[in-house]
């Protein structure tokens, strides 16, 4: 096989996740249904979108902490708005706009103060919290009856797809070719993977930096919103977790820790992998707690494994050359 | 030492004046305008909020002066442990025996944790997988119902949860007795310079010589003790453990550190500085319950606090990462 590097790698991940899915699916009959595909594909919608963003942050060399209490907020917002008697899109693009511009700013601060991004949003994930709170009264915000008709709309589906998966495959399209191939987002990738060398070339860190923390904002409240609206409710205290699982999809599907390696697809790659393993675990009747317990350990052997590896890797690739040259 | 001072004493002395005259203006503005803060029971009730996210925060500055910024997986570790002590307790174990098994397990899991995160580089990543497992655990092992103590005799044994020696809750001697400690062994032991440098410059602590892998795990050990401590303390007060019990411990014990000032590049700060943030947030959130605030509008205003105490900091510092 003559695969350059990037493409060897996600091939081998997307090996990973038909092994798992192969694998799995002998326990579970219901994961070789087209039904059973759709409701994996569906309970991805909201860590997938998530991810997309975080990804992007990752991208960049940074993370963004606060997509979780972003996601609250967003959800108490979507069904405040819908309540109200706006309609599904106008009100999606609200929140999604207001999401996206306070990521922005945050994007901005950060570089303004040239700041370590994980202690910046460590504040903002309290603060947000605590927002949604707030907006919310500290109570549970559901549809009225009159309005349960737009949350089924949201929840049908046509074949095996449903306007939520739908979404989750045209975000990861759109965003994959923004990331891929355009200029800007082609900073991203250089402001993570040597942003010395990408100052020195004349790339400014603050259209990247904020392009990416819009973006993550923006991703996460667009999730927190549909699965709100299809759930028919939002909790100011709920998408604690979406954190963990977004990272680990992004992890899983290559994305590296020190940033500038990886991309859209390995994210989606990683994001199916996840789903399979935490949906396979929860189908052969495993309580709640087993499922985080499941992304906990998966992410930890992932990310030991691969740097393990990597190192040994290095190791082997030195001893080559150390032995050629001598 | 003394001859030698850091070039950062000067931020350093800032830090700690930001932290002590905040704490000052909330207690004079708390004093002067609220009338229940003023009392006694008030007067115990801070101190012990301050004595649990304290003892965390002070082990969590250990995190951050070695140079990996800060766990989250306090909470989630101490409703863990919690139940761990709780069932031990139950299942007729002995009070002791079941505080050295907790404390076993808290050193375990910090060694894990330590070892994973100098394996890929980024406690933040490593915690919050760790969380999620233990959390899971806790749930495990709890079946996700209340674990009570009533056994009279570890009843009794337990009674050190509700004592208040000379009129201050056992918590609270807990926090200052490891605040001194951690002051002293970062100050004064060869363990505690080994993470102060490891954390100020890992490149030049390792061509030194010096075991900076080592320096993590031993940072993550002394932090893990904490929810221990914590989650003892906690079922013995209580007689109960449950899962879901420490939920806003790991944001109220990253707060304290940040708020303190401890700097977060790592190699430089004090744990009496994370101490003392616990103690401000403490105040802090007491008077807003207090005033009636809400607790979303408590969250925001933490949060607003912290950014603003991180923003500024860095500023002062001379905006380095």
């Amino acid at each position: 096989m003559n695969l350059s590097a990037p493409n060897r790698d996600i091939v081998l991940r997307a090996l990973l996740l038909v092994l798992v899915y192969l694998v799995l699916a002998w326990w579970v009959p219901n994961f070789r249904t087209p039904s059973g595909l759709a409701a994996l594909l569906d309970a991805a919608v909201l860590t997938g979108l998530v991810a997309i963003g975080v990804g992007l942050t990752m991208i960049a060399g940074e993370m963004d902490l606060s997509v979780g209490s972003m996601a609250a907020i967003a959800g108490v917002l979507a069904i405040q708005f819908i309540s109200a008697g706006v309609p599904l899109l106008p009100a999606l693009l609200a929140v999604v706009l207001t999401a996206a511009i306070v990521g922005a700013i945050q994007g901005l601060l950060i570089h303004l103060l040239n700041i370590n991004s994980l202690i910046f949003t460590i504040g903002t994930l309290i603060g947000f919290r605590g927002l949604a709170l707030m907006l919310a009264h500290e109570s549970t915000q559901t549809l009225p009856i009159d309005k349960l008709s737009i949350a089924d709309s949201v929840s049908g589906h046509f074949g095996v797809l449903s306007p939520l998966s739908v979404t989750l495959v045209l975000a990861f399209l759109a965003v994959g070719f923004f990331a891929s191939r355009t200029v800007w987002g082609r900073e991203i990738y250089a402001i993570g993977g040597g942003r010395t060398e990408a100052r020195s070339a004349g790339v400014s860190l603050r259209r990247p930096l904020v392009i990416a923390f819009s973006c993550s904002a923006g991703m996460a409240a667009l999730g927190g919103a549909l699965l709100s609206i299809r759930s028919g409710g939002a909790t100011p205290l709920g998408y604690n977790s979406v954190l963990l699982d977004a990272v680990a999809a992004c992890l899983i599907g290559g994305i590296a820790l020190r940033g500038g390696r990886g991309g859209l697809a390995g994210i989606f790659v990683g994001l199916l992998t996840l789903r399979v393993v935490v949906s396979g675990v929860a189908s052969l009747g495993a309580p709640f707690w087993a499922q985080t317990l499941a992304s906990g350990l998966l992410l930890i052997l992932v990310i030991t494994g691969e740097s393990i590896s990597r190192t040994i890797m290095r190791r082997r690739h030195w001893h080559r050359t150390a032995t050629a040259q001598g | 030492m003394e001859s030698a001072r850091p070039p950062g004493d000067r931020v350093r002395v800032i830090r700690y004046a930001a932290a002590l005259v905040t704490l000052a203006a909330t207690l004079i503005v708390a004093g002067f305008t609220t009338p229940a803060f003023v009392t006694y029971d008030n007067f115990l009730a801070i101190v012990r909020a301050a004595s649990i996210t304290g003892i965390v925060a002070v082990g969590m500055s250990f995190v951050t002066i070695s140079g990996n910024f800060f766990a989250l997986s306090a909470g989630q570790m101490a409703a863990f442990l919690g139940i761990l002590f709780a069932v031990a307790t139950v299942a007729g174990l002995g009070v002791p025996a079941a505080i050295l098994l907790t404390i076993a397990t808290a050193i375990l899991a910090g060694i894990l944790q330590g070892m994973v995160i100098n394996v890929i580089g980024n406690p933040i990543i490593t915690t919050i997988a760790f969380g999620a497992v233990f959390g899971g655990l806790a749930a495990f092992m709890s079946g996700n119902t209340l674990i009570r103590v009533h056994d009279d005799a570890a009843l009794a044994a337990l009674r050190f949860g509700t004592a208040r020696p000379l009129g201050i809750p056992t918590q609270s001697w807990a926090f200052f007795a490891l605040a001194l400690l951690s002051w002293f062994a970062i100050r004064t032991t060869r363990v505690g310079r080994l993470i102060t440098l490891s954390g100020a410059s890992p490149a030049a602590a390792a061509a030194s010589g010096l075991p900076v892998g080592l320096s993590s795990v031993i940072a993550m050990v002394i932090f893990s003790c904490g929810p221990a401590i914590v989650a003892i303390f906690s079922v013995a007060q209580f007689s109960l453990a449950k899962a879901d019990q420490f939920s806003g411990l790991d944001i109220d014990a990253i707060a304290s550190v940040l708020v303190g000032g401890v700097a977060l590049r790592g190699g430089q700060g004090s744990p009496v500085q994370a101490a003392l943030g616990a103690l401000l947030i403490a105040v802090l959130q007491n008077f807003m319950l207090l005033r009636g605030l809400t607790a979303g509008e408590r969250m925001t205003i933490v949060g607003l606090v912290v950014v603003i105490a991180v923003a500024g900091f860095h500023l002062a510092q001379g905006r380095r990462r």
